[in-house]
C-alpha cells in the first residue's frame, strides 16, 4: 500500500523503459492511493515537480509518464471538476514541450473521458488538436494517443455531438485533421470504427461527406499482412471489415461510394474484386432503396460485365475438379450475384415501381440471350438471384423468365440446358420459401406452381424418355428431382411418390456409377423428409421384386439382377430405423419362404449375407425398441429355418450368417429380458433339440444367442454343459468340421463368461494329446485369455510349451493364431457393454508376454522342426496384432520373419509378408538393414512354386516395390539389375494380377537412379 | 500447311476407357488357395456390397479359414498341399485388353491426358498372337493414331509405348508398333524408326530422352 507518493516516484522512474510491468504496477498502486484518498492527485504532481522541471528531457518524460499512467488508471468519476480543470491546464502547458508529446496526449486521452471534464475544456482540446496537432511529425505510438483522445471525446460527448451542430462541426473537422494520412494498422482500426460511429450518428455528415469518404476510400482495398509477433493481433480481415462497415455507414456516401467502387471492379486481381463486391453489397444493404434509385443502372452495368464476362469459376454442376487456388476461397461470380440479390431486395422493399423499372430493364437486356442461346447460365443466375430477394420479386421473375426457355422438346442438348437453367430458379425458391417465414397464402399462390406440371413432365422425359447413354442428362434430372422434393410445400404427396418411383426404377435398372450415386443420394434425401413414402413406394417395391424362386426378375421389361436389388437395399437404408427394420423383416420372410420351397443355396446365402450386413451396418444406432420388434418378427422366422429338420438349401455359411443376425438382435434387447430368454434357449436347444447328446449343427444359433446374453445372468447349467461339450468334442462321434467349430466356440464363450477357473482346471486334461483335445484346450484358452485372468496365463504357458514337441508342435503352431483372432461374437458393441468379458488391451498384453518367450525358445532350440513351430506360431499371430503394438518388437522380429519366408507353408509366408510390408513402410531404417537379405529371398518367392501361391507372389512383388521406394539408393542400386532380370520370368506368370504388379514393381526399379523428370 | 485431321479429338473420360468387365472382382480376389465355392461366395458378396473390407466378407472368409484349419488335421504339411497348388490356378492369357491396359494410361507428352483418352491407342487396334504356350514365340502389333497427320511427337509416343511393352511383356513376345495407315505424313519413316532395335536401344541410352519417357509412363496404373 502506498501512503506517500514521493516514495513511489523514484522506483517508478527507475523502472520506466527497463521493467515496464513493474512501473505499471507502481502506477496502479499510486492510483489506488488516490482512489482511497490517502493522497490527492495534486500531491503527486507536486511530488513530481522537480523531475518535471528537470533540464533532462528524459527525466521530464519519465515524470510525466508517471502522471499519465496514474491518470489512465483512475476511474472516470474520480477527479472533481476543479481537479480535472487544473490537470487539464497543466497538460495544456506541457503541450509546447515536443519531447513530452506522447505523455501529454496520453494524459489528454485519459482526461477526455473523465466525467467532470468541462465543455470548455473539451472544446479547447478539440481546437488544440485541430490547429496545433501535426500528425506528420510524430511516430505511430504517439499518434495512437491522439486517436485514443478523439475516440474518448466522441464516446463521452456523443449526445452533445448529436445535438450541438457547431460542436459537431468542430469535432468532425478535428477528426479529419487527426486521422488524415494515417498508416498504422492499429490507429486505422480506431479511425475506421470511429468513422462508422460518427457517420451513422451525427447529423452534419452531409457537410463533410466527401472529405469523410475520401479519408476512408483512399485505403480501399486495404491489405495488411501482420508481422510475425504482432503484439496487437490485428488481422487483415479486421481492417477489411472495419473499413467496409465505415464506408457503408451512411447513405450520404452513396454518390461517392458507388462510383468509386464500380471503378475498382475493373481491377484484375480477384482478391481486390472480391473485396469490392463485398463492400458493394454492404453499401447496397445499408444505404437503402432511395440511394439506389439513381445508382442501380451503373451498378447493373458493372455487375453484368462481371457476371457475364468474367465467369471462369468452376461450374458447380459440371465442375472438372480443378484444384482451388491455395488458401483463399474466392467466388466472385457468386458474390456478384449476391449483390444483385441485395439490389433487388432493397429496391422492392423501398418502392415496387422502382423495382419494376429495374427488373424491366434487366429483363429486356437478357431476353435476347434466350433467343440466341447465349450466356444462358449467367442470364438465368442473374434472374434467379433477383427473384431470391423476396416473394413478390420471386413471382415477378418466375412469371416472366420461365416462359422464355421452358418449352417441351425432345432434343437432349436442349433438355440439358432447360434443366440446368431450372436449377437456378429452384435454388431461388429454396432461398425465398425454405428460409424466410412465408405464409401459406404466399406459398399457395407462388408462380412457380403454375409451371409445376410442365417441369415435372420435362424432368421425367429427361429421365425416362432418353437413352441410357445420356448419363449427364439423366444425372441432372435425378438431381433436380431431388431438389424439388426439398422445396417447401412445392410438391404434393403423390408427386413425391412419383419421383421416388422414378428414382427407384432408375437405380435398379441403370448401372452407371454417377446415376447410381445421384439416385441413392436422392432417395436418402427424400427419406429425411418423406420417410413414409420411401418405405411404401421404394422399399416395399424392392422387397417385392426379390424373387420368391430362382427365376429371373425384370422391371419395366428390363432384366435386373437380384444382387443389385439387395445392394440398393443395403446402401440406402443406413441408419433409418424404420427402413432397416422393414428390410430385415421383409428379407427374412422371403428367405424363410425360399429356403423351404426351393433348393437354391446360393440365393439363400445372399439373402442371409444381406441380413448380416444390414445388422452390422446399423448395430450402433439400433435401439431397444427395434430389437424388441425384430425379436418378435424376425427371430421366429430365422430360428425356424435354423432349427427345423429338413434344410437342404441352407449351407454352413448361411447358417453362420443367420446365427450372427440372431446374436445382434439379442444383443440389443433390454437386459431384463435376458435371463428369461436364456432359460428358453436352454430348454429349446438342450432339451428339445438335444444338441449335447450327439453332434448337431443346431449348436451354432445356441452359441450366438449365448454370446449375446448379458454376463450377469445366472447360468446354472454352465458347468454341466461345459463338461458335456468337452466330452462331445473329444469323443469319437462322427462330427463335421462345421459342427465341431460350433462346439469349440461354445467352449470359448462358456469359459469366458460363466465357468469358474477351478471347474475348468478340473475338466481339462493336459495329458490327452489328441488333436481334438488340443483344439478344445486352445479355444478354452482363448476365452480365458480374453478375460485376462490367472488361468489364462497358465493356459498360455502350457500351450507354448507344447510347441516344443515334435509330434504335436506343428499342429499347435498352426492353431496358435486362434488365440488372438477377432470374432464377431466377441466384439464390443455400443449399448451392450456387458455381453462378454473381453478386456480392452488383452492382445497387447498377450503379445508382450508371448513374443519374448517364443523368441527366446526359438533361439535356444537346435531342432529345426521345432524352430519352425515357433516361427509359424509367431508369424501367424503377427497379422492379428495391431502394427502399433508390434512396433517396439520389430527390430528383433524382422529376422524371424525373414526365416519364416522359407517355411513350406503358404499361409505362414503370407502372414510374414504382410507384417514385413507394414514394417518396411514405417521403419525405413529397418528395411535398409535387411534389404541385402530381403531381395534374394523375395526373388525366390515371386516364382510359382509349391508354396508360392498367388497371394505370396503378389505380396512379394508389392513388398519389392515398397522397398524400391524406401531403401536409400546407394543400398538398392547394386541390386537393381539383378532384380529387373529376376523379375523377367514373372512377366509370364499365369495370373494377370501378378503380371500387373510385376510390371509396376519392375518400373519402380527401372526408374531407380534415373534423371528425375521434373 | 496441311489440313488438320481430328485436331480436337473427343476426349474420352478416364472412367469410360474400355476395361475388363470382371476387373473389380478380380482385383479383390486374393486367391489364397480358396476353392471354387469360396470364390463364388466372394463374387456374390462383392456384388451386394462392393467394399472388399466389408464385414460380411470378412466373416465369410473367417469361417472358411477356421474350417480349413480343421480339414485334414492329421496330414502334415508336406505332400498334400504340394499336389493341389499349381494345377489349381487357371491361367489368364495375355490378350488385347491387357496390352491396352498397359499402354492406354501413358500420358501424352504435350497434354495432361492419356493416350487412351486421346484415342491415340484403341482397343481394336491391338493384335495379339499368343498360343499360350510359354515356350513359343508370340507377337503383339499395336497401331497408333496420332491426333494430327504431321504430329512431330509420333515417334516419341511410339517410343514410350515400345519402352513400356518391352519392360512389361515377357521376352518371347515380339512387339511391332505401327502408325495406322493414312494417319501420318511420314508414316514409313516413323514406322521404320520405331521398329528398329538399334535405334530404340540408342534412344534409351539418352538419359534426357529416357526421363521424358519416364514422365510419360508415370501415369500408368
Amino acid at each position: 500500500m502506498i501512503e506517500d507518493p514521493v516514495a513511489s516516484i523514484i522506483p517508478f522512474i527507475a523502472n520506466v523503459g527497463i521493467n515496464d510491468d513493474k512501473a505499471q504496477e507502481i502506477a496502479i498502486g499510486l492510483s489506488e492511493g488516490v482512489v482511497q484518498r490517502r493522497f490527492k492527485l495534486l500531491d503527486l504532481v507536486v511530488a513530481l515537480k522537480e523531475e518535471l522541471l528537470s533540464n533532462e528531457a528524459s527525466q521530464r518524460q519519465k515524470a510525466l509518464h508517471c502522471l499519465s499512467s496514474v491518470l489512465a488508471e483512475l476511474p472516470e468519476d474520480q477527479l472533481s471538476k476543479n481537479e480535472v480543470s487544473v490537470v487539464f491546464s497543466f497538460y495544456l502547458s506541457k503541450y509546447e514541450d515536443t519531447q513530452l508529446i506522447k505523455e501529454t496526449l496520453n494524459g489528454f486521452s485519459s482526461l477526455a473521458k473523465m466525467r467532470y471534464m468541462s465543455q470548455e475544456n473539451t472544446e479547447s482540446l478539440v481546437a488544440l488538436l485541430t490547429s496545433r496537432y501535426q500528425s506528420g511529425s510524430y511516430l505511430a505510438p504517439v499518434r495512437y494517443y491522439a486517436f485514443e483522445t478523439i475516440k474518448n471525446i466522441y464516446l463521452k460527448n456523443e449526445k452533445r455531438l448529436m445535438a450541438d451542430n457547431d460542436f459537431a462541426d468542430a469535432f468532425v473537422k478535428c477528426y479529419i485533421h487527426v486521422v488524415s494520412g494515417e498508416k498504422d494498422p492499429r490507429n486505422l482500426l480506431i479511425s475506421f470504427k470511429l468513422s462508422r460511429q460518427l457517420t451513422s450518428n451525427l447529423k452534419n455528415i452531409s457537410k463533410f461527406k466527401e472529405e469523410l469518404f475520401d479519408i476512408l476510400f483512399c485505403y480501399f482495398p486495404i491489405t495488411f499482412k501482420p508481422p510475425k509477433d504482432d503484439p496487437y493481433k490485428i488481422s487483415n480481415a479486421d481492417l477489411k471489415l472495419a473499413l467496409r462497415s465505415a464506408m457503408s455507414a451512411n447513405a450520404e456516401f452513396s454518390e461517392d461510394a458507388f462510383g468509386n467502387l464500380i471503378d475498382k471492379l475493373t481491377a484484375s486481381s480477384p482478391a481486390v474484386k472480391n473485396d469490392t463486391l463485398l463492400t458493394l453489397k454492404a453499401c447496397v444493404d445499408n444505404f437503402g432503396g432511395e440511394a439506389l434509385l439513381d445508382n442501380w443502372l451503373p451498378l447493373w452495368n458493372a455487375l453484368k460485365f462481371e457476371i457475364i464476362h468474367n465467369n471462369d469459376d468452376s461450374n458447380p454442376i459440371l465442375s472438372v475438379g480443378q484444384p482451388e487456388p491455395a488458401g483463399e476461397n474466392i467466388n466472385n461470380y457468386q458474390e456478384a450475384l449476391n449483390v444483385m440479390k441485395s439490389l433487388s431486395y432493397e429496391l422492392i422493399t423501398f418502392d415496387e415501381k422502382a423495382f419494376e423499372k429495374f427488373f424491366g430493364h434487366i429483363y429486356d437486356e437478357l431476353k435476347p440471350n434466350f433467343t440466341h442461346e447465349k450466356d444462358l447460365k449467367q442470364s438465368c443466375s442473374i434472374l434467379a438471384s433477383i427473384g431470391s430477394a423476396n416473394v413478390t420479386a420471386f413471382n415477378r421473375v418466375i412469371e416472366n423468365s420461365l416462359p422464355l426457355f421452358l418449352n417441351n422438346t425432345s432434343a437432349t442438348a436442349k433438355l440439358k440446358l432447360i434443366i440446368m437453367n431450372l436449377s437456378f430458379f429452384f435454388k431461388a425458391y429454396t432461398e425465398v420459401f425454405n428460409t424466410m417465414d412465408s405464409s401459406d397464402e404466399e406459398l399457395r399462390s407462388n408462380k412457380l406452381l403454375t409451371f409445376k406440371d410442365e417441369i415435372l413432365m420435362i424432368l421425367s422425359k429427361a429421365l425416362t424418355g432418353t437413352s441410357k447413354v445420356e448419363t449427364t442428362l439423366r444425372t441432372l434430372a435425378v438431381i433436380q428431382f431431388t431438389k424439388m422434393t426439398t422445396m417447401k410445400d412445392f410438391l404434393d404427396k403423390d408427386e413425391v411418390a412419383l419421383i421416388v418411383q422414378y428414382l427407384t426404377e432408375t437405380i435398379l435398372t441403370d448401372d452407371n456409377k454417377n446415376i447410381y450415386c445421384a439416385c441413392l443420394e436422392g432417395l436418402k434425401t427424400i427419406g429425411d423428409t418423406h420417410e413414409d413414402t420411401i418405405l411404401h413406394v421404394s422399399l416395399m417395391k424392392m422387397l417385392d421384386l426379390l424373387p420368391a424362386t430362382g427365376e429371373a426378375i425384370s422391371l419395366n421389361n428390363e432384366p435386373i439382377e437380384r444382387e443389385s436389388v439387395l445392394r440398393v437395399l443395403l446402401d440406402f437404408t443406413t441408419s433409418k430405423h424404420s427402413l432397416v427394420n422393414e428390410s430385415l423383416i421383409g428379407i427374412s420372410s422371403k428367405l424363410n419362404a425360399i429356403a423351404r420351397s426351393e433348393v437354391d443355396s446360393e440365393y439363400c446365402f445372399l439373402l442371409a449375407s444381406a441380413l448380416f450386413t444390414l445388422m452390422v451396418n446399423n448395430i450402433d444406432s439400433m435401439r431397444e425398441s427395434d430389437a424388441i420388434l425384430l425379436k418378435e418378427k424376425v427371430e421366429p422366422l430365422l430360428l425356424q429355418l435354423l432349427t427345423g429338420s429338413s434344410k437342404a438349401s441352407i449351407d454352413d455359411h448361411t447358417r453362420m450368417m443367420l446365427s450372427d443376425v440372431l446374436f445382434f438382435i439379442d444383443l440389443k434387447l433390454p437386459v431384463a429380458q435376458h435371463q428369461g430368454n436364456l432359460k428358453r434357449y436352454e430348454e429349446l436347444f438342450s432339451n428339445k433339440l438335444k444338441i449335447f447328446e450327439k453332434p448337431s449343427h443346431h449348436v451354432f444359433p445356441f452359441v450366438q444367442l449365448l454370446a449375446a446374453t448379458n454376463n450377469n445372468c445366472k447360468f446354472e447349467d454352465a458347468d454341466l454343459i461345459f463338461e458335456k461339450t468337452i466330452k462331445l468334442v473329444i469323443s469319437k462321434h462322427p462330427i463335421s468340421e462345421f459342427e465341431k467349430l460350433g462346439y469349440l466356440e461354445l467352449l470359448m464363450i462358456l469359459s469366458n463368461k460363466w465357468v469358474s477357473e477351478d471347474t475348468i482346471e478340473g475338466l481339462c486334461d493336459w495329458d490327452d494329446l489328441s488333436f481334438s483335445n488340443l483344439e478344445a484346450l486352445i479355444w478354452i484358452g482363448k476365452g480365458l485369455i480374453m478375460r485376462n485372468c490367472e488361468m489364462g496365463l497358465l493356459f498360455q504357458d502350457r500351450l507354448a510349451d507344447k510347441l516344443s514337441r515334435e509330434d504335436i508342435g506343428s499342429f499347435i503352431a498352426k492353431k496358435f493364431e486362434i488365440l488372438v483372432t477377432d470374432l464377431v461374437v466377441m466384439g464390443k458393441y455400443k449399448g451392450a457393454p456387458a455381453s462378454n468379458n473381453v478386456r480392452f488391451l488383452y492382445k497387447q498384453k498377450y503379445f508382450s508376454e508371448m513374443f519374448p518367450r517364443l523368441l527366446d525358445q526359438h533361439k535356444r532350440t537346435r531342432n529345426l522342426v521345432v524352430k519352425a513351430n515357433y516361427l509359424t506360431a509367431l508369424s501367424l499371430t503377427a497379422k492379428h496384432i495391431p502394427p502399433k503394438v508390434m512396433e517396439p518388437y520389430m527390430p528383433e522380429f524382422t529376422p524371424i520373419l525373414l526365416q519364416a519366408l522359407d517355411l513350406p507353408m503358404a499361409e505362414v509366408k503370407v502372414s510374414a509378408l504382410k507384417t514385413l510390408k507394414d514394417t518396411v513402410k514405417k521403419h525405413n531404417q529397418l528395411a535398409t538393414e535387411h534389404a541385402e537379405s530381403l531381395y534374394p529371398a523375395l526373388l525366390k518367392l515371386v516364382l510359382p512354386g509349391p508354396f508360392n501361391d498367388v497371394q505370396v507372389r503378389l505380396l512379394s512383388l508389392e513388398l519389392l516395390e515398397t522397398l524400391a521406394a524406401v531403401v536409400p539408393i546407394n543400398y538398392s542400386q547394386p541390386h537393381k539389375n539383378d532384380i529387373i532380370r529376376g523379375l523377367e520370368p514373372v512377366l509370364d506368370d499365369s495370373k494377370r494380377i501378378v503380371r500387373k504388379q510385376c510390371v509396376a514393381t519392375r518400373q519402380a526399379f527401372f526408374e531407380l537412379g534415373q534423371v528425375p523428370f521434373d | 500447311m496441311s489440313e488438320f485431321i481430328n485436331e480436337n479429338p473427343t476426349v474420352v473420360q478416364k472412367n469410360e476407357l474400355p476395361r475388363r468387365k470382371e476387373d473389380d472382382v478380380e482385383l479383390c480376389f486374393s486367391g489364397k488357395g480358396s476353392d471354387e465355392a469360396a470364390l463364388q461366395r466372394r463374387k456374390a458378396l462383392l456384388k451386394i456390397d462392393h467394399c472388399p473390407q466389408s464385414q460380411v466378407l470378412q466373416e465369410s472368409e473367417l469361417l472358411d479359414r477356421l474350417l480349413s484349419k480343421f480339414t485334414s488335421p492329421e496330414s502334415e504339411w508336406d505332400d498334400s498341399e504340394t499336389a493341389t497348388e499349381e494345377s489349381d490356378e487357371p491361367a489368364d492369357i495375355i490378350d488385347a485388353q491387357e496390352i491396352y491396359d498397359l499402354i492406354a494410361y501413358i500420358s501424352d507428352p504435350e497434354h495432361p491426358l492419356s493416350l487412351g483418352q486421346l484415342s491415340v491407342v484403341n482397343l481394336e487396334d491391338i493384335e495379339v498372337r499368343d498360343s499360350g504356350n510359354k515356350d513359343e514365340m508370340a507377337e503383339v502389333i499395336v497401331y497408333i493414331t496420332p491426333t494430327i497427320t504431321h504430329c512431330s511427337l509420333a515417334t516419341l509416343i511410339g517410343l514410350g509405348i515400345r519402352v513400356r511393352l518391352d519392360r512389361a511383356l515377357p521376352q518371347r513376345f515380339r512387339v511391332t508398333i505401327l502408325l495406322k495407315a493414312g494417319s501420318h505424313q511420314s508414316e514409313n519413316q516413323v514406322n521404320k524408326q520405331l521398329n528398329d532395335k538399334e535405334r530404340v536401344a540408342a534412344a534409351c541410352e539418352n538419359e534426357q530422352l529416357l526421363s521424358v519417357v519416364s514422365k510419360m509412363l508415370s501415369t500408368c496404373q
